[in-house]
């Protein structure tokens, strides 16, 4: 299927990425290759397909709780940090 | 008792090395002080390393020395050790080759990282790799690609390029990768050295900087098969800070390691050998010669068909996106990393991520949340998913018939900067041998069966059930000592 530029806007906004112009065109363009070689996916019979669809089965943990403070490495890695939480800009905005 | 030479150490196994050091032969410091003068000349010529420290270095090599003082038995006693930038050492920096982690110091050590450090291996840097591990040349590396040993002019393989370029150069004896659909084989195929994924779960993902979570597994480089078995028995085992790590017991690659190939039965990937696998004449060449190897050997040479691997590539380029495009919603400007943007949290995460990753980060970004995006998931993620199940079932369906698979690591020997940036879906398709491997979480190494005719490093890889590690040792060993790779070392090797 053709990846048309717009189709490309939608996902980056979904991917919370911005694109230049120039780079929604180079990437329509070089996606629409790449699933165009993925639709041999579709030539398979459905009738292979039946079964388990998943190859790895997620393992479980037990659900135990945890310190989940954060240390000094937690707060000096932290582009803003202040009173034990991650700062960040206003939440509720019209953007 | 005869000093040993750290120079001269770095030259051999780093079982020799471990034991001049177990033995008051040599210490870790002058071991450590001569790998870290080699791992300035790598960085210098191939660009293998992101970040070394040498006061740490020196601090972990002096306490290494204090516990040999000690009496502790260290198997890896002194033995230096590159790390893959995506793989978190405690106190350094880990980028993932990608400038949206500039400034991020890791908190811990990754439990590889951790379980090698206990064994006595001492860290001497964190290496180049494509950004997040996506890549197959390190061209993709926000600080720079890394060259080829061998050839620079070359590609030295991806995602874990700067590992293999390390240990080639003789930096290091030992590096550790990432290997999601085949970043640790195919760059030791490129860079003439052993590598190895192991089954899915049995070395830990704790500290490993995700990509896609059903495929990464950590692994080893080196330039011998011995080495990577005892690499792999240091790495492995269970971890409770890891779900999906393996509890059964760890099987013993050392004790098969001499096992040969004699009365086992070896299938040639029938795909690699038609007309669509594509190999270059150098490694169809190296290919035949590994299989009269192995026959001589006395092994039972068949041909074998996994009939799905022709889908490998669509299946896993969809399937290990999708995952990317989940784990890398983290990389925000929150809690780490660079923050661009401050108008409101929206533009924070946009400008944060559309100036922190790069081209091809944002690619598979894209084609993943495309494939889970609603009107295509069924049709590209859902898909992809169900067939990713059946190449599975044919690995185990071609496992009745033999005991281990034998392909090309990859269809081209070490390919030239720049050959393959501009057209991302060939540089995909080169992939088709080493996915596979990842899609049914079975284990695969990678040996250098040969040559090409102008002097490059070819790899050959045997794929086996799950836990099949010491069969696939024992089984590189036999093409190790036919193709004498051993012997040879890379014309760019420092010293």
């Amino acid at each position: 299927m053709r990846i048309d530029p717009a189709l490309v806007s939608k996902v980056a906004v979904l991917a919370a990425l911005e694109l230049s112009d120039a780079e929604r065109d180079a990437m329509a363009g070089q996606l629409t290759r790449i699933v165009e070689h993925f639709e041999a996916l579709r030539e398979l019979p459905e009738s292979l397909l039946a079964g388990d669809s998943a190859a790895l089965p997620t393992p479980l943990r037990a659900d135990v709780a945890r310190d989940g403070s954060p240390g000094a490495l937690v707060e000096a890695n932290a582009p803003a940090f202040a009173h034990g939480h991650f700062v960040v800009p206003r939440v509720v905005t019209r953007d | 008792m005869t000093e040993a030479s750290p120079a001269e150490l770095l030259e051999g196994p780093f079982t020799a090395l471990a034991d001049a050091v177990s033995t008051g032969r040599v210490t870790a410091r002058a071991v450590a002080e001569e790998s870290l003068a080699r791992a300035r000349k790598a960085q210098e010529a191939f660009g293998a390393f992101l970040s070394t420290n040498a006061e740490e270095t020196l601090r972990e090599a002096d306490g290494v020395d204090r516990r040999v003082r000690t009496g502790e038995r260290l198997p890896l006693a002194g033995v230096p050790l590159a790390v893959k930038d995506n793989i978190n050492v405690a106190g350094r920096p880990s980028t993932a080759g990608s400038k949206i982690l500039a400034g991020f110091v890791s908190p811990d050590h990754a439990t590889c990282v951790a379980r090698l450090v206990n064994a006595g291996a001492v860290v001497v840097g964190k290496t180049n790799c494509d950004e997040f591990g996506m890549g197959s040349s390190n061209e993709n590396s926000a600080y720079g690609p890394v060259r080829n040993p061998w050839n620079p002019a070359r590609v030295p393989g991806g995602s874990s390029g700067g590992s293999a370029a390390a240990v080639a150069a003789r930096a290091v004896p030992l590096a550790i990768g990432t290997d999601t659909g085949g970043s640790v084989r195919q760059p030791a195929s490129f860079c003439g050295l052993v590598g190895w994924k192991p089954t899915y779960g049995r070395v830990s993902r704790y500290g490993l900087i995700a990509f896609a979570s059903s495929f990464d597994q950590a692994g080893a480089l080196t330039r011998s098969v011995d080495e990577a078995a005892r690499a792999f028995a240091v790495m492995a085992g269970a971890d409770p800070k890891d779900s999906t790590a393996l509890a059964t017991p760890v099987p013993d690659v050392l004790a098969a390691l001499l096992a040969g190939a004699g009365g086992r039965r070896i299938g040639l990937l029938a795909e690699a050998s038609s007309a669509e696998g594509g190999l270059h004449a150098d490694v169809k060449a190296s290919f035949e010669e590994a299989a009269k190897t192995l026959r001589a050997a006395g092994a039972a040479v068949t041909m074998v068909s996994v009939p799905r691997v022709a889908l490998a590539v669509p299946v896993y380029y969809l399937t290990a996106t999708a995952e990317a495009s989940s784990n890398l919603a983290r990389f925000d400007g929150v809690r780490y990393g660079a923050r661009k943007g401050d108008v409101s949290l929206a533009a924070l995460y946009r400008e944060t991520r559309s100036q922190g990753f790069g081209p091809e980060v944002k690619r598979r970004i894209l084609l993943g949340t495309f494939a889970l995006s609603a009107g295509y998931h069924d049709a590209y993620y859902g898909r992809a998913q169900k067939v990713r199940a059946l190449l599975a079932r044919d690995f185990t369906a071609a496992f009745r018939d033999v005991d281990a698979i034998l392909c090309p690591t990859s269809p081209e020997p070490a390919f030239a900067l720049g050959a393959k940036t501009d057209d991302p879906l060939a540089m995909y398709l080169a992939d088709v041998f080493t996915v596979p491997a990842s899609l049914a979480g079975i284990p695969a190494v990678s040996v250098p069966s040969g040559f090409s005719r102008d002097g490059l490093p070819i790899g050959m890889q045997f794929i086996g059930p799950g836990d099949s590690e010491p069969l696939l040792f024992a089984l590189a060993r036999v093409l190790e000592d036919a193709s004498g790779a051993l012997a040879r070392r890379a014309p760019g090797a420092v010293s």
